[in-house]
């Protein structure tokens, strides 16, 4: 091969791929391991706390069950549930955060404003749990509170970009042409508004993948017998002197999630970076 | 840097003097201070009003919960009464915001104890927790920040980017689950449990959590000060301090560290929230008496009235923290704008 046929890969590839990767095969991982694996995931055996070994990849836990397979039958508990986490705040603060900044009620304006302002203060993890302790422990209320709390981030964020992509040209050249508001709305100004609070997302999502895993460390997320990484944690705590495979390989299991996410955006930020300075 | 090499020369004029915005600007300042001012109060308000609605919203009714099943209807009321429930909503957040003046945020629904009294002896422990994480953050994070924006390597850089990037994404509690596994098993650092209150003996219980909180702590200071150190790398007036050969330590100091504390200063203080919740993990893990346990163990209980005192006073900290940052941000760098 000639040195002019080698293609240059954009910086950033590296982290993409790699990230992506590490997320597909987690949850590849997540879908096949329960379903063709030995074990079931909530069989209870007299086989309790066997180390690691041939038979049982990451050990048993207390009951006998089969940690390889509580480890992989998570994923998709936990994974899900920060995505929804996620996603769920990000669409609600993106459409408040743009109309917010698009609205010239300057009542309402400052009202809400100050309302995003107030949520915004509360500790993150603090308020998760003061509503999740209201609503009752669960997957759902983890969801819902995690979205009650954090859209009024994306809002701040959507707010302050909306303002400038208002006034951009295509803007006002789309209210010219006479496009009817809501069109103008969804196809011009939200677009561009949520490249920003997309790229928000993608840091917070492993930020979130932390929360749910720490909320039900806490006592504050499914109910046994579902693996879940922190609940699993939480069992393993008890007896990791003891067992240390119970508590390391869920907490090994969160890490790669978050790092997949993590690398997966860096990657990513770089790209972009490199797009914009051309 | 080269300013090490040429170090004889002695600057006799402060450079960075000259960046300061002129008195003239005085007025605008003190009337955008005021405005930050009374937008942190109107903010603290809200705080107030949202952790007081958290205990109205919850589905069921706490006084219930509270006397248990076998409550007679009687009782309910009485307890209704004594604890003011009875009011309309806005006269119930009349007393509680007045009350929060005269120092009073109401009682426990279970064990009859005041939330002020429980504050009172359990945030000084989760204080300490922050106070330690902060500083040995800030400790770590200059060299670190310091040694990558000096060396141009894009290696070095981007090793930092990477590895800063992981090191958030691991999980506070899983990280001091290994440390007391570690440092509390193998090594016997750590105390296995208890806890002593005076400052210098209480460091053997508090050394591993804060650690544990740099770890969510640095990366996100140290790529902070690294970006605010690299805009100042191109200012003219580090050029100048490189020319004229200052000392190293003072070449560091008032020339690189000292106009890139800024944003770092802001930020630190917006980080207070971050590591509340992290602290409170770490309370659980390490079982030390600190108000993140109070939380949990009130939240387990369903004692509303703890939950809204605790979350409550978090969301004042955090208001008046960063009210705190903005203005010291502002007094470090006066080219920055109050937002």
């Amino acid at each position: 091969m000639s040195k002019k046929g080698k293609k240059v890969r954009p910086e950033g590839t590296l982290g993409i791929i790699t990230g992506a990767g590490m997320m597909g095969a987690i949850l590849l991982a997540g879908l096949l391991i329960p379903w063709f694996g030995k074990y079931d995931a909530n069989e209870i055996s007299s086989d309790q706390l066997l180390s690691p070994g041939g038979t049982h990849y990451f050990g048993t836990d207390m009951l006998g069950r089969d940690v390889f397979t509580r480890v992989f039958d998570a994923v998709f508990v936990d994974i899900g549930t920060a995505f929804a986490g996620v996603l769920i705040p990000l669409t609600v603060g993106t459409i408040v955060g743009t109309l917010l900044g698009i609205s010239r009620n300057r009542r309402v304006n400052s009202f809400i404003g100050s309302l995003i302002d107030g949520i915004n203060a509360f500790p993150f993890l603090i308020f998760v749990i003061a509503l999740v302790s209201f609503l009752g422990a669960g997957l759902s209320s983890i969801i819902l509170a995690l979205s009650l709390v954090n859209w009024a981030r994306y809002a701040r964020i959507a707010r302050t970009r909306a303002v400038v992509v208002n006034q951009q040209g295509y803007v006002e050249a789309a209210r010219t042409l006479g496009y009817k508001p809501t069109r103008i709305l969804f196809r011009h100004i939200i677009p561009n508004v949520s490249s920003e609070t997309r790229a928000y997302a993608l840091s917070d999502f492993t930020i979130v993948i932390i929360a749910v895993a720490a909320l039900s460390f806490l006592g504050l997320g499914v109910n046994p017998p579902q693996a879940e990484w922190g609940a699993m944690i939480k069992d393993g705590a008890n007896i990791i002197t003891l067992a240390w495979w119970t508590a390391v390989f869920p907490g090994l299991a969160i890490c790669w999630a978050g790092i997949s996410v993590a690398i997966f955006s860096e990657g990513l930020t770089k790209r972009i970076g490199e797009g914009s300075q051309q | 840097m080269a300013s090490s090499a040429i170090n004889k020369g002695k600057p006799t004029e402060d450079i960075l003097v000259e960046q300061r915005v002129p008195d003239k600007n005085r007025i605008a300042l003190r009337r955008t201070l005021i405005g930050r001012f009374v937008r942190s109060l109107t903010v603290a308000f809200w705080v107030m009003f949202i952790a007081f609605s958290l205990l109205r919203f919850s589905p069921g009714d706490p006084i219930r919960t509270a006397l248990g099943t076998d409550a007679t209807e009687e009782q309910v009321i009485a307890m209704r009464e004594k604890y003011g429930l009875d009011q309309p909503f806005f006269v119930q957040f009349y007393d509680y915001f007045t009350g929060f003046f005269g120092g009073n945020l109401g009682t426990s629904f279970f064990s009859e104890r005041e939330v002020t009294e429980v504050l009172r002896m359990h945030l000084p422990v989760t204080l300490m927790i922050i106070l330690l994480s902060m500083g040995a953050a800030v400790m770590i994070s200059i060299p670190i920040a310091l040694s990558v924006a000096l060396s141009r390597r894009p290696a070095v850089t981007y090793f930092f980017r990477t590895s800063t990037s992981i090191s958030l994404a691991i999980p506070g509690f899983f990280l001091a689950l290994l440390g007391l596994l570690l440092f509390g098993t193998v090594f016997t650092w750590v105390p296995a449990a208890g806890y002593e209150g005076n400052f210098p003996s209480n460091l053997k219980y508090l050394w591993l959590p804060a650690l544990v909180n740099c770890f969510s702590l640095v990366p996100i200071l140290s790529r902070v000060l690294h970006s605010s150190l690299m805009d100042t790398l191109g200012e003219e007036f580090v050029e100048t301090g490189v020319i004229r050969g200052v000392g190293k330590l003072k070449f560091y100091w008032s020339y690189m560290l000292r106009p890139s504390l800024a944003p770092t200063v802001v930020l630190v203080s917006y980080m207070v929230g971050i590591m509340i919740g992290g602290t409170v993990v770490m309370e659980m893990i390490f079982s030390l008496p600190g108000i993140g346990r109070e939380l949990i163990d009130a939240v387990s209980t369903r004692d509303y009235a703890i939950v809204q005192g605790i979350v409550m006073i978090f969301g004042l900290i955090v208001v008046f923290t960063s009210f705190i940052g903005d203005l010291l941000g502002y007094l470090l760098d006066r080219r920055v704008t109050l937002s």
